[in-house]
């Protein structure tokens, strides 16, 4: 009691020490969020030095951070968490290609741009006079990254120009899709689309844009104090060309640049108008229809995913109980090499890593990936159904003369799928969740939807609880059809 | 009478463990021969041998189709009773399927559980699952039929039943052969009794004879733990 004692009011002096540490450290640092996935010219990892970073939104972030007399420290940020982190508070200042929309100026305090950029249309080198805009593309796929302008343009354009939009967590993989000839055409900023150009080969932009848009700098929304700051940071930069000397080193540097900079220097202190955002009830009625499209996305691709799961887990089983040695053992690596490694390894491997000899679409990448994950799980649960049925059952059908086949199709497989069922409905319902880890193939699931739902209104709160009952609505008739059929298997039979 | 069981000099090893030691065991059609001996003589070993369960080492053994029945029964759990007796007649036998459930039901009145057809095996008593385990090695008609501890599990007036209804299927032309522990019940119903001991026939003869005056120290031996056990 007394040890006990002892220990808790060393955790209280050891909380009180760092509680009083932690402003005393904010002070002095600041904390700016990125995504060193984004790369160049953004943010990335200098090739020559790793732990060192390299870019120009790092320079800016440097350039405000001893503006204002504080240490820069960098945090890894996903680039599509950015919005949410800055409201968390897990970072003083946010940059990394953040795009002005009207839903960042509603949720957070947002700086004046800082850059001009144009949402430009790339196509294969062979499709360039055949795909000149978005309405050349009817039918096709056009990729993006989630959670941007240019994704929202796209969808806009679904209904119009009669093209699919797809979209990518990364902004490397749709230029090296399109360049595999997965899509047809990759919407994005013309900063995104350069460095493209210059990674693969045989591709093509077109020089006009398809919109304008500028990068600003994002805070908590109650900071407007530092946004303040940042914004005469920003304008005295603007002035004295420090602004101008860092995109022209990373090669950025264009006329529309010098434009904007005399509008920001001209408008005095006021805001940059942004358009006015359409209202929360609006955003989610245009949400919901593709919420409801995702959700059967979900569920055709778990139904079917699992489908070929238990398909194959039979066999598998079967293969593991009645094989030769050889293939028992060879069964034996596939499980456990499939269970040992993430699926979501397993998913890039089948997407990416085998496109140079097959190409796959997404959506059978995604059900093949989770198909052979979970038929390494099921196999399990039958194998050990399989084994849990009586052997003098086995005795009594050899005896009475039941062939192997026989013995396997009419006594063991029967009793031994009664067994698998719960375990099986338990996995189905892991599966169903399971298969939000698709979006990497840019498969647009469920929660895939839910998230850029959520980026575009700038809240979790409305598409999070939506997500959840839609989860719901799956899952709950799936329990109660296998206590059901359970509960049908123990009535007689005649 | 004619011979339906032929068994000589079967060896059966497990390991270095010798579990039958050259047994020979003949059984004729109209005889319920009962192999006694105590836990470990390899009796249960010897009957599965018969049935074709168990590879022999050295022997011969010639035997009409059999049919088994186990000590713990092991009905298919997920059949009803009456479909349990039905399947192997219907899917080996080819047997069309009115004509198997109607010689199934009959099989299932003759041993007292016709009322049970629809049941599954988890609804049924021991004596009752063992009577629908009996059914289901008759319905393929076999010649010789094999027992295993058939009174383990029952009480003294479903011994005397099961009893009679073994004697009437001697009767019927068929031949058994059941382990036993139980001397009672072997002086009353077996024609034959086989004492075996460490994996080899030490002793048999009609069970009234052998069972009231041992000649072998090893019968001795098992009756006295036998009544012991009473």
């Amino acid at each position: 009691m007394i040890v006990f004692a002892r220990m808790l009011s060393r955790l209280f002096v050891l909380v009180l020490i760092v509680t009083a540490a932690i402003p005393v450290r904010a002070q002095h640092v600041l904390r700016w969020g990125g995504d060193a996935e984004g790369g160049a010219p953004f943010v990335e990892a200098d090739p020559s030095d790793p732990a060192n970073l390299v870019g120009f939104d790092v320079e800016i972030a440097e350039l405000i951070a001893r503006q204002l007399g504080r240490t820069p420290q960098f945090l890894q940020i996903q680039f599509t968490s950015l919005d949410q982190s800055a409201k968390r508070g897990d970072f003083d200042i946010g940059l990394s290609g953040v795009e002005d929309i009207p839903a960042r100026r509603q949720s957070l305090a947002a700086s004046i741009p800082y850059y001009e950029f144009r949402e430009v249309l790339t196509v294969r080198e062979g499709d360039r006079d055949r795909y000149r805009a978005l309405a050349d593309l009817r039918g096709k796929r056009v990729a993006t990254l989630g959670g941007t302008m240019a994704y929202d343009l796209l969808l806009g354009a679904e209904p119009t120009h009669g093209l699919t939009a797809v979209s990518y967590d990364d902004d490397v993989h749709p230029y090296s899709d399109l360049a595999l000839g997965r899509v047809d055409g990759v919407v994005l900023d013309h900063v995104l689309a350069e460095r493209a150009m210059r990674r693969n080969t045989g591709l093509y932009t077109h020089p006009d844009a398809l919109a304008v848009g500028h990068y600003i700098v994002i805070t908590a929304p109650e900071n407007t104090a530092l946004r303040d700051q940042i914004d005469a940071i920003l304008r005295t930069a603007m002035r004295d060309g420090t602004l101008e000397a860092i995109f022209r080193k990373w090669n950025v540097w264009n006329d529309d640049q010098s434009r904007l900079y005399e509008r920001m220097l001209t408008a005095t202190a006021a805001q940059p108008s942004a358009a006015a955002a359409p209202s929360n009830n609006e955003l989610i009625r245009r949400y919901l229809p593709s919420l409801f499209r995702a959700a059967l996305i979900t569920l055709i691709l778990s139904c079917a995913a699992m489908a070929l799961a238990v398909a194959l887990g039979m066999l598998i089983a079967i293969g593991r109980v009645y094989g030769d040695r050889f293939t028992r053992l060879l069964l034996i690596v596939y499980v456990e090499v499939m269970r040992g490694t993430p699926v979501l390894l397993q998913l890039f491997v089948i997407y990416y890593g085998l496109a140079s000899v097959i190409r796959l679409p997404a959506f059978l990448a995604a059900l093949l990936g989770l198909g052979l994950n979970y038929a390494a799980y099921e196999s399990e649960i039958y194998r050990s159904a399989l084994e849990a049925v009586p052997r003098g059952q086995l005795d009594a059908s050899r005896i009475l003369g039941f062939t192997r086949l026989q013995t396997l199709r009419l006594i063991r497989a029967p009793q031994a799928f009664r067994l698998a069922l719960a375990p099986m409905t338990n996995d189905f319902v892991a599966l169903l969740k399971d298969s939000s880890l698709v979006s990497i193939l840019t498969v647009v699931e469920l929660t895939k939807q839910t998230q850029i739902f959520a980026t575009n209104i700038g809240s979790w709160v409305i598409p999070g609880m939506v997500c959840a009952l839609l989860y719901l609505a799956m899952s709950l008739p799936l329990g109660y059809l296998a206590r059901r059929l359970e509960g049908h298997w123990r009535m007689p039979t005649s | 009478m004619s011979r339906v069981l032929d068994a000589r000099g079967v060896h059966l090893k497990r390991g270095s463990r010798e579990i039958l030691r050259g047994v020979d065991l003949h059984a004729d059609a109209g005889e319920i021969v009962a192999l006694m001996g105590l836990s470990g003589s390899g009796k249960t070993t010897m009957l599965r041998v018969i049935a074709g369960l168990e590879p022999r080492d050295a022997g011969d053994v010639t035997a009409a189709k059999v049919g088994m029945v186990f000590q713990f029964h092991y009905l298919f759990e997920h059949l009803s009773a009456i479909d349990n007796v039905t399947l192997a007649p219907i899917q080996v036998l080819r047997v069309p399927v009115a004509e198997a459930r109607q010689r199934a039901q009959s099989l299932l009145d003759q041993f007292g559980v016709g009322h049970r057809a629809g049941a599954l095996p988890r609804e049924l008593s021991g004596g009752e699952a063992q009577r629908v385990a009996i059914a289901r090695a008759l319905a393929v008609d076999p010649p010789l039929l094999l027992l295993d501890e058939p009174t383990a599990s029952l009480d003294p007036a479903r011994r005397n039943d099961l009893g009679d209804a073994l004697s009437g299927l001697a009767k019927s032309g068929r031949a058994l052969v059941m382990t036993s522990h139980d001397d009672d019940f072997v002086r009353d119903f077996a024609t034959r009794v086989v004492i075996l001991a460490n994996g080899a026939v030490v002793e048999q003869g009609d069970p009234h004879q052998v069972l009231h005056a041992p000649s072998h120290p090893a019968t001795k031996e098992l009756l006295q733990v036998e009544r012991s056990k009473k």
